[in-house]
């Protein structure tokens, strides 16, 4: 397989805001990448970067061999983009926005409006296709630039937080619509996301950002998997006398079970150790051998929360409440210059000084 | 990317082929044309004011505008005057700077668009505006009784000239500070440039009979002579028609487009360079 997408020490920098500061990554073709992080965490700056919007104070990016400042153009043909802040203009129809935007690609004729008839089924939007943008609500918006980024077939599909603010069914729908392309036109997908689950369902490879670092990379699992153990909780009858833990501990130490912490609880035992899907049917076993009647048994699995955790000390959401959080002339640059809010929300008076802000960045 | 590697079943090529300069500015005019026909809310102030500004100064001097400035016909004096005023009253760079901070023009950017139609799909859309205004304050005159000079066709068409040029100059102002800025504010307010460039003129009466400050305000200002050359395509109104009065008014309005898209250009790759 080849590279899709490669990143060398990005940096990016917005005046005295260092918003990436050298993330490296690599992207296989036809792989679902996550690039997770908390907000204002060098998310869409990165994205932007990649996707020739932005130019990197330093390093190196490219698409399919492609480098994103010296061949810009060729890239732009290769990969389709959804951004977080789906800027859509509200006086056309959706129509008028997807035929505008697959003749820049270079569509006409018969190829056209196939593609405008297949996004707009993919989708679900082909009821309201044809009224004026203005009247959508935010999951059609976002539904709709989902489609505008697949008219020409992309490569590389970006998709810069695809679900927040979304409703679980829009939610749904979205992450169906991905592994389907994935499927049909093995397309790549660089998915950022503040959600755990979301990356966690979706992607192979994981890449957690924070503060514009990453500070852990891997498959899910494998990532979980580096926080060690799984949790398997059991609840046994006549816990007093003690004989399970006797039982578990005589497991360990024949290595039927690994080694791993045991926790007494107010029912039974909480039980650390590696895999515990397959544990738990020795530790079944061998509880059933000495008599020991269980109840209620569960395994969990360390989340991607706990990785974060454990990369940087912090939980992410209260990470990103730190983010949001006084100091407001540096966050409000930076999250400017990360492109999160592009002060689509505000009127003429803020748009201004949003404006200027990017303006001089 | 190597030969050895099992071709992906996508294929190694996206849907996109290039579309061309023309194809694209075609696509970008065309979306700003209709955006400007749906908000016809922004396209009925731009002609009431001047409007109201020509049917004030011809009751105030239409009547003495004979005996004190030596103009037989005071309404096809100011009528270029109108035209001129209606061609600066154009939304400019308005729309480009909604979209900038609205975001679509990120995803206009995201594709393989060349950039410069992203600006050419705009100022033809102001274009478009130019030219409505023009022709219909054009048959307003010929109902009014204002004769063009050349012929009624080539006077009004040259006056139509004219006016594109000015109009498309002066949008391209507002482009410039929205490519520049990016900020709403400070684009609406490029308007107060058009006091200067469009008072400092003979708007009220001819040049002959200035004196002073002002005389010398109104003679270093390029649009007095598009003005004077509007007036040469019209007959009454004291600017005789040859070939010098027509040709500074073109040279004047080409100049001021040099300046005005040279300002556009550099605001338009300080903004190509940070995205």
């Amino acid at each position: 397989m080849a590279t899709a997408i490669q990143a060398t020490k990005l940096v990016r920098r917005f005046e005295e805001v260092e918003a990436v500061r050298g993330v490296s990554l690599e992207v296989e073709e036809g792989e679902i990448f996550g690039f997770l992080g908390p907000n204002g965490a060098g998310k869409s700056t990165t994205v932007r970067m990649l996707t020739t919007l932005l130019e990197p104070t330093s390093g190196t990016g490219s698409v399919l061999g492609h480098d994103v400042v010296q061949e810009a153009a060729t890239v732009r043909g290769l990969i389709g983009v959804a951004l977080q802040e789906a800027g859509l203009d509200p006086k056309q129809t959706g129509r008028e926005l997807l035929t505008l935007q697959a003749r820049l690609y270079g569509l006409r004729g018969a190829v056209l409006a196939e593609q405008i008839h297949e996004v707009t089924e993919l989708v679900g939007l082909s009821d309201a296709i044809d009224r004026r943008i203005k009247g959508y609500s935010g999951g059609m918006k976002r539904r709709l630039d989902l489609a505008s980024a697949l008219l020409h077939r992309p490569r590389v599909l970006f998709l810069d937080e695809p679900t927040t603010g979304l409703d679980p069914t829009s939610r749904t729908l979205i992450w169906d619509r991905v592994r389907e392309l994935r499927q049909r036109y093995q397309t790549t997908v660089f998915l950022t996301t503040q959600y755990l689950e979301e990356a966690d369902q979706l992607a192979d490879q994981v890449a957690i950002i924070d503060r514009g670092q990453i500070v852990r990379q891997g498959t899910p699992a494998a990532l979980k998997a580096e926080v060690g153990a799984d949790v398997i909780d059991v609840a046994v009858d006549d816990r007093e006398c003690g004989a399970a833990r006797v039982t578990i501990l005589e497991m360990q130490e024949r290595g039927e079970l690994p080694a791993g912490e045991l926790r007494g609880t107010a029912s039974g035992y909480t039980l650390f150790v590696p895999d515990g899907p397959s544990n738990v049917a020795v530790l079944l076993r061998g509880l059933d051998r000495a008599g020991i009647t269980t109840g209620p048994i569960s395994v969990s699995r360390p989340t991607l929360d706990d990785v974060f955790l454990a990369a940087t000390g912090g939980r992410m959401a209260s990470r990103a409440a730190e983010e949001s959080s006084p100091d407001g002339g540096d966050q409000r640059r930076d999250r400017d210059g990360d492109g999160d809010r592009p002060g689509a929300t505000t009127g003429a008076g803020t748009g201004a000084g949003t404006g200027t802000g990017r303006g001089s960045a | 990317m190597t030969a050895a590697t099992a071709p992906a079943p996508a294929g190694e090529r996206t849907l996109a082929t290039p579309s061309g300069f023309a194809s694209d500015v075609l696509a970008l005019t065309t979306r700003s044309i209709r955006a400007l026909l749906r908000e016809p809310e922004s396209f009925i102030p731009a002609l009431a004011i001047p409007l109201f500004f020509f049917v004030v100064q011809i009751g105030a001097l239409g009547k003495i505008a004979g005996p004190a400035f030596g103009i037989k016909n005071y309404a096809a004096f100011q009528l270029p005057v109108a035209v001129l005023f209606a061609s600066a009253n154009t939304a400019g760079g308005n729309s480009l700077v909604l979209d900038i901070d609205g975001g679509y023009w990120d995803k206009l950017s995201l594709t393989p668009v060349r950039r410069p139609a992203m600006v050419i799909g705009t100022l033809l859309g102001e274009m478009f505006s130019v030219v409505s205004y023009s022709v219909l304050l054009t048959l307003l005159g010929l109902a009014m009784g204002v004769r063009y000079a050349g012929g009624e066709l080539g006077g009004a068409l040259g006056l139509l000239a004219l006016t594109v040029l000015f109009g498309v100059g002066f949008a391209s102002v507002s482009v410039a500070v929205a490519l520049a800025t990016g900020s709403v504010r400070a684009t609406q307010t490029t308007f107060v440039i058009f006091f200067p460039l469009l008072f400092l003129t003979p708007g009220t009466l001819p040049r002959s009979l200035m004196q002073g400050w002002f005389k010398a305000a109104v003679s270093v200002n390029p649009i007095t002579y598009v003005l004077e050359a509007g007036r040469a395509f019209i007959q009454e109104t004291g600017v005789a028609f040859n070939v010098a009065t027509v040709s500074k008014g073109f040279i004047a309005a080409l100049a001021f487009c040099a300046l005005t898209f040279s300002l556009t250009a550099l605001a338009f790759r300080r903004r190509a360079r940070m995205g």
